[in-house]
């Protein structure tokens, strides 16, 4: 079948070790090509051990993760992935961070130039090729990572908290830009979140997980048109829904951390 | 701050530094720290005249920088670039038989520098890249690091003889091992996204080593060669003084034999200046060269 599918993959950290740490328990997710899907959940409930799987830099304990019916065993450009933190290389201007990957798959520099114009307009940051990463915003090195993985033409987008670390209105933006993005590049996109609203505004569908071990306490989905109004009654009850599934979990996760 | 470009950037690292600064403000910024430099000398030089001048200072041992310095062309004498023997008079005498001498052993340490800091990279990368070699060197390396390059300085004359290579090559062991540990520290620290980032995108292991971690590690590793570089100076002073037979350590050891203070004085003057001028210009190669400042990386130095 077509897309992402994780079929009841568990993660145990340290598992050899004394003191083995349960992430994912026996999970089973499946993305179809072109869908959003937020992973949501408290912090520390193996979300991002999920991404990592599915990214192919880690291992699942047990189960198996595979992306059009093949299996995943190695990182590929074809699952691009956004950290927390952008991560350009410090050392390479902004337009060399973008076509990195194509450098590395053996593109002409011509070709490379031609892709980093095309990349950097569509994230908008057209003017800022020759910065080094440290002269940009938090903002635009985030949009500068979300064009260095769109540079491979990924199938499936892995983003890992990646506005956690912006502030407010500049979150906002980058949502809304994210979204444009997503409907001109037909890829699918998997995102790890703990807040509601960044969820509610962007998903399909939103997969709320249960504190640690993570599995899938439910699954809303979410068929309005975007941008879609946060205030708006509708959207009000699915946040209400939300952060009562939310809250459950933090609860949950409190007791065991008192317990222990 | 208000002074300078938009585009300037405060610290004017990166492409910027081609941006000279034009306005009054941005060149007491760049007068100022050798103002500083000056008065840090000022003040030790003063309190040395001040010590000589009440009488707490004997002359003859312990001559202020008015007396090492009256004669120039008298302590000029002593400096022979060829290499003379300790305790005589060669064909010195002039300004530029002086900076010979200095020439000789600013080549010498530069040489030994450069082959250290090339071999100890080269060593560290293939100590991570291939385990197995890692794994027979590493103990190797971690044993021979605490050996003093003084120690060393027999293993130099037996296998070099005498002249330059023994002392090139106490330099470079001075710094080897050394450099060598701070490159494995470097590649163990290289954040993890940065290599994670370079799989999704399709790099092979040697194009990580390529491409993401030598990059990475390069700027801190040029602190730390900055940080060996004046034990690279005082090894370099002994190694002239026992095994080569020319330059400023031969100098100094032999103004100790004929009991020449002002000589003695006037020598360490110009070691201490030339050593100085040597970390300015390895910080003006970090500044040009090697940039980029990457996360854990010591960016202040």
């Amino acid at each position: 079948m077509l897309g992402l599918s994780i079929k009841n993959v568990s993660k145990i950290w340290n598992a050899d070790g004394l003191n083995p740490v349960p992430a994912v328990s026996n999970l089973t997710l499946d993305v179809a090509p072109g869908e959003f899907v937020v992973l949501l959940g408290p912090s520390g409930c193996g979300k991002s051990s999920l991404l990592y799987i599915v990214a192919g830099l880690e291992k699942a304990t047990s189960g198996s993760a595979s992306f059009d019916g093949i299996e995943i065993t190695e990182p590929s450009p074809d699952r691009g992935l956004i950290f927390q933190e952008a991560s350009l290389y410090p050392w390479l201007s902004v337009r060399d961070n973008v076509t990195f990957g194509l450098k590395i798959a053996g593109h002409t520099p011509v070709k490379r130039a031609e892709a980093a114009e095309r990349l950097l307009k569509l994230v908008g940051l057209a003017n800022s090729g020759d910065k080094r990463p440290h002269e940009l915003s938090g903002g635009m090195r985030q949009r500068a990572a979300l064009a260095r993985a769109l540079a491979m033409r990924p199938r499936v987008l892995l983003m890992d908290e990646p506005f956690a670390a912006l502030d407010i209105q500049t979150r906002a933006r980058m949502q809304q830009h994210l979204l444009d993005i997503w409907e001109s590049s037909k890829a699918s996109i998997l995102l790890v979140t703990h807040s509601i609203d960044e969820a509610l505004a962007l998903a399909d569908r939103i997969v709320v997980f249960t504190s640690r071990p993570g599995r899938i306490k439910a699954e809303i989905t979410l068929d309005m048109p975007r941008p879609r109004d946060l205030r708006s009654p509708e959207m009000i009850d699915f946040a209400r829904r939300c952060e009562a599934l939310l809250a459950e979990e933090v609860e949950k996760a409190f007791k065991e951390q008192e317990l222990a | 701050m208000t002074d300078g470009t938009v585009e300037t950037r405060q610290d004017g690292v990166g492409r910027n530094m081609q941006q000279k600064p034009r306005n009054p403000g941005a060149l007491m910024r760049m007068a100022e720290p050798l103002l500083w430099s000056l008065a840090s000398l000022a003040l030790f030089v003063g309190a040395w005249e001040f010590a000589w001048w009440r009488g707490w200072a004997n002359p003859l041992l312990l001559p202020p920088p008015h007396i090492f310095l009256a004669n120039l062309p008298d302590q000029f004498r002593f400096f022979d670039p060829s290499g003379a023997r300790a305790g005589a008079l060669g064909e010195g005498g002039s300004i530029w038989s002086v900076l010979g001498v200095i020439g000789w052993t600013a080549l010498r340490v530069t040489t030994g520098l450069i082959l250290g800091f090339v071999l100890s990279l080269a060593t560290g990368l293939a100590i991570r890249y291939f385990r197995i070699f890692g794994k027979l060197s590493l103990p190797l390396v971690t044993m021979l690091a605490p050996i003093s390059p003084v120690a060393w300085i027999p293993v130099a004359v037996f296998v070099f003889g005498i002249g330059n290579p023994p002392a090139i090559f106490l330099v470079f062991i001075a710094i080897y091992f050394v450099m060598t540990l701070a490159t494995l520290s470097l590649i163990d620290n290289v954040p993890r996204n940065y290599i994670q980032l370079a799989q999704i995108m399709g790099c092979s292991k040697r194009q990580i080593y390529r491409h993401v971690i030598l990059p990475a590690i390069l700027p801190a590793l040029f602190v730390t060669l900055r940080m060996n570089l004046f034990g690279a100076w005082m090894v370099v002073l002994i190694a002239e003084a026992v095994g080569v037979g020319s330059g400023l350590g031969q100098v100094t050891m032999m103004a100790r034999n004929t009991f020449n203070a002002s000589l003695v004085f006037f020598t360490m003057t110009l070691i201490g200046i030339t050593g100085f001028l040597f970390d300015q210009a390895l910080r003006l190669i970090q500044r040009k060269v090697l940039w980029w400042v990457g996360p854990g990386n010591a960016g202040g130095l």
